[in-house]
């Protein structure tokens, strides 16, 4: 099985949606399908290169500031993924700017652009790319993110959504990033 | 009976009432172990754990170096490392922190180790306001009670009492509905987190490599706590350490599905310094905890310990968790290793009690991610306490002064089964007790002393040429209450060409006194056995029971470590030692000698503690059972403990025995079995005594019984 095929097989068992883009103006025509609200897109540079903010706004979307309580009021956050890893369908988001932070924790949903090509195997084999993050800058905020927010504190049964985001969206691209460390 | 002593049964007896709670219980370690085989489909966890054991064993010889590697490349990134001696150093940091910087309201992601120094009382005494926002711990915050599980802190409580909680806290009547509760519990606590001035968080790692931590969660909580608010307090034992961050993905690749089945959680977020907050920098604080720790590294007996990566799944599967729940079995940590923590972290007074209330039987060795032989460290910790407590005046005499003379205790054995002839009315079973013995035959019946021991009924054996000659080592079990387990293993034997001795001298192995704690007559019982068994140079010593095995194959050896001569004598006995099914199936490959019986039964086998944790042996009677010809149906949980646990359900905890026995009783009987089988005595008599109180048609019998029956039916079937 691909690595791809793993992560898409894995990330789905939890919980995560996936959706299969031939271009960033897909992506931005389905996250607007989604949303259902405004939305927060904090500046990555995949994103910036394609000029995502404009196709989300001519898909006729709301860009929130990047301020704290507009993001809490935001229906959903949309961010690159610097990676993923196969085996447990994981999303590796460089988030050390706090905007990524406010992205992926506030709103109730999380869309995700990642290029098909950036997804290692396991969780030792994204060792290799996570040193260089630390290495490449002084201090880190580094997410791994694996489906929604979940919680069986109450009887043990499985609930979706409690503190992050209630849905994960993760939309499949290619030739969207060749750098497993670009956001 | 101590005042501490009383509050403990009192809690016992409580939970034992709350049928609801075992119930949950079981069902959550039924699906737990479910998820779990699921998520390690593919791996090899004993690999994985051994691996995770040297790690963390480096870190533990080197854990000066690491921790100033550790501080130093923190500090470089600019947080603020304190390092807290105790509990109340830490709380003082913390609360002194929030105090300098005016904070009125901190967030609060979990924090075992903050459950542990109390924190949340030492900041409002401070007059600052700590909002519990992991689900589990909010609510048990709202209640003012203190987590039953490590992972999962609210397991004991349910729907309708959250609902009641929720509803005082909103004003308005809450419906019992989970999802809704959650919605609740989600709006209720968004606010705080932009509120506050401060998160306080825990975690799950502290990578010296990186001078970064990792949290494992599944909420979102964490991450909202360590984001929005402008200071980041992380409080974290100093046990988390790991070297790398290969280390970190090692711990992180077994922890949640070790811990709740979860191939990954939801987040995993590394952190690694002051990062960018607002419109500045976090303050970053880490507070790395000792209070105990170093202690316990230090310590020769439970050092192990401190490879824990607390993943809870030693209370998951330990029938005692299952029976009374964390509350009961437990400090602020709870299951085995919550026992060796309470130890160390909140003193030996705090785990008096819970040390005695682990029944032995190992699943908790057997699950553990850390390779953590939590059993052995209890047995230690049980001896450090009988030392400073003593083990009971009645208890004390019996070990050292009858079971050390051999002769004065033989004697007492027989004298009492000319004694008993009152209550057995005859009978090989007790059913009832007078006087304030009743409780102990309310719930299942007790074998009466035999009339002969095996060793006054052992047979006379004419083999011209044996193939090996073997000792037998019975045990006070098969020589005292089961005799004919004894001559059917010597049929079972000779058949195969055995001769075997029953080397007279021979004593108790010890084990009721190790586990009361009284090392002391241990090594004397030992010393005897060893002489005694040893002393015509067998080929093999055989044993029909588990626990004797544990005893002659590891406990022997560590209890004569430091006296080289009897160690080696120790050794040796140890290397010659196996159990009977064991040494049919591999040492004489006979199990074709055992072939076709006419007269199949239903038979459903159950693993005795000791034989399949301790002497890793489950397939070989099955093999057995099943080469006679039997139809081997598994019940579920088949090693599963059965209660027994010797004095453990004769006088410690007999109503928690009950409670386990009961599980197995119902497992049995659904296996629709008409036999079951074991190779323990001691499961022999805490399953047919249980069986029989219930009228149940299913019969017990050792594996050599069943072996040696089907022997007397060819030959019966020759004569005829």
């Amino acid at each position: 099985m691909q690595p791809i095929d793993q992560f898409c097989r894995a990330a789905e068992a939890a919980g995560t949606i996936l959706f299969k883009c031939k271009d960033s103006a897909e992506a931005a025509a389905y996250i607007a399908e989604q949303a259902a609200g405004d939305l927060f897109l904090p500046v990555s540079s995949s994103c910036t290169r394609a000029k995502l903010s404009d196709q989300l706004l001519a898909a006729g979307l709301n860009l929130l500031p990047g301020e704290r309580a507009r993001v809490a009021t935001a229906a959903a956050g949309v961010t690159s993924a610097c990676f993923a890893i196969a085996d447990t369908g994981t999303l590796v988001l460089e988030s050390t700017p706090e905007d990524v932070r406010l992205a992926s924790t506030l709103p109730p949903r999380h869309f995700v652009l990642l290029d098909r090509g950036k997804v290692v195997a396991d969780g030792l084999a994204a060792v290799e790319p996570l040193r260089r993050m630390h290495q490449q800058q002084p201090r880190n905020y580094v997410a791994y993110i694996t489906g929604p927010s979940r919680t069986a504190d109450i009887e043990r049964v499985l609930t979706i959504g409690v503190h992050g985001p209630k849905q994960l969206f993760v939309l499949l691209l290619d030739n969207w990033s060749n750098d497993l460390l670009e956001m | 009976m101590k005042e501490r002593s009383k509050a403990y049964q009192k809690r016992i007896d409580q939970a034992l009432a709350t049928p609801k709670l075992q119930q949950a219980l079981h069902q959550f370690g039924d699906a737990y172990l479910a998820s779990r085989e699921k998520a390690f489909a593919g791996l090899d966890f004993e690999i994985l754990r051994r691996e995770i054991g040297e790690m963390k064993d480096d870190v533990r010889i080197n854990h000066a170096r690491y921790l100033q590697q550790f501080i130093a490349n923190a500090e470089a990134a600019g947080a603020t490392v304190y390092q807290a001696a105790t509990a109340e150093d830490a709380n003082r940091y913390i609360a002194d922190l929030a105090v300098k910087q005016g904070v009125k309201l901190t967030v609060k992601s979990k924090s075992m180790a903050s459950e542990e120094t109390h924190l949340n009382k030492a900041l409002e005494a401070a007059n600052i306001k700590p909002l519990e926002t992991d689900l589990g711990e909010w609510i048990l915050q709202l209640s003012g009670q203190r987590p039953s599980h490590m992972v999962m802190p609210a397991i004991h409580m349910f729907k309708e009492e959250v609902a009641d909680l929720f509803g005082k806290e909103t004003g308005q009547k809450e419906p019992a509905d989970i999802a809704h509760l959650v919605e609740v519990a989600r709006g209720q606590l968004r606010q705080g987190y932009l509120d506050a001035e401060m998160g306080i968080s825990g975690a799950n790692l502290a990578i010296a490599e990186t001078g970064g931590l990792a949290l494992v969660t599944n909420e979102g909580n964490a991450r909202l706590t360590t984001t929005l608010p402008k200071t980041h307090v992380a409080l974290i034992g100093i046990d988390k350490l790991v070297p790398t961050l290969e280390d970190a993905a090692k711990v992180i690749r077994v922890l949640p599905k070790n811990a709740t089945g979860q191939a990954l959680t939801s987040y995993v977020t590394w952190i690694r310094g002051a990062v960018p907050c607002a419109d500045g920098d976090k303050d970053l604080h880490i507070v790395l905890l000792d209070n105990g720790r170093s202690r316990l590294a230090a310590d020769e007996n439970c050092c192990e310990t401190s490879r824990c990566i607390r993943c809870g799944a030693c209370a998951n599967v330990c029938p005692v968790y299952q029976s009374v729940g964390g509350h009961v079995f437990g400090h602020i940590y709870i299951g085995a290793v919550g026992i060796i923590l309470t130890a160390f972290f909140h003193g030996l007074d705090n785990a008096a009690e819970i040390v005695r209330a682990c029944i032995g039987c190992r699943s908790c060795v057997a699950i553990c991610p850390a390779n953590i032989d939590l059993e052995g460290i209890i047995l230690s910790l049980r001896e450090t306490i009988a030392d400073k407590e003593g083990i009971g005046g009645g208890k004390s005499l019996v070990f050292k002064k009858v079971m050390r003379n051999r002769k004065l205790f033989h004697g007492l054995l027989r004298a009492a089964s000319k004694l008993q002839k009152p209550v057995t009315r005859g009978e090989r079973t007790i059913r009832h007790l007078p006087l304030f013995f009743s409780p102990l035959t309310e719930w299942r019946t007790l074998p009466a002393i035999a009339d002969k021991p095996l060793r006054d009924v052992w047979p006379k054996q004419s083999l011209e040429k044996p193939r090996q000659r073997v000792a037998l080592f019975g045990g006070c079990a098969n020589d005292f209450l089961y005799p004919e387990l004894g001559t059917d293993l010597v049929e079972v034997m000779n058949h195969l060409n055995v001769a075997v001795d029953y080397p007279l001298e021979q004593n108790c192995c010890g084990v009721p006194a190790l586990y009361s704690g009284d090392k002391e007559t241990a090594v004397e019982l030992a010393k005897q056995n060893i002489t005694a068994l040893l002393a015509d140079n067998p080929d093999a010593v055989l044993t029909t029971c588990p626990t004797c095995t544990m005893a002659l194959q590891r406990d022997f050896v560590e209890n004569l470590k430091d006296d080289p001569e009897w160690h080696a004598k120790a050794e040796r006995l140890a290397a010659i030692t196996v159990d009977a099914s064991g040494y049919i199936v591999h040492q004489l490959e006979a199990l074709a000698q055992f072939k076709d019986l006419p007269l199949a039964q239903k038979v459903t086998y159950h693993d005795s503690c000791h034989l399949k944790r301790g002497a890793g042996v489950w397939r070989e009677p099955r093999q057995l059972i099943e080469t006679l010809g039997h139809e081997l149906v598994e019940m579920v949980h088949a090693d599963r403990c059965c209660g027994f646990g010797g004095s453990y359900s004769l006088t410690s905890h007999p109503e928690i025995a009950k409670q386990i026995l009961g599980d197995k009783l119902q497992d049995i009987e659904n296996s629709g079995a008409d036999c079951v089988a074991m190779d323990c005595p001691g499961c022999m008599m805490q399953l047919r005594g249980g069986l029989e109180k219930h009228e149940s048609r299913v019969q017990v019998a050792h594996t050599i019984e069943l072996l040696a029956s089907r022997l007397r039916l060819k030959k019966s079937a020759h004569l005829s």
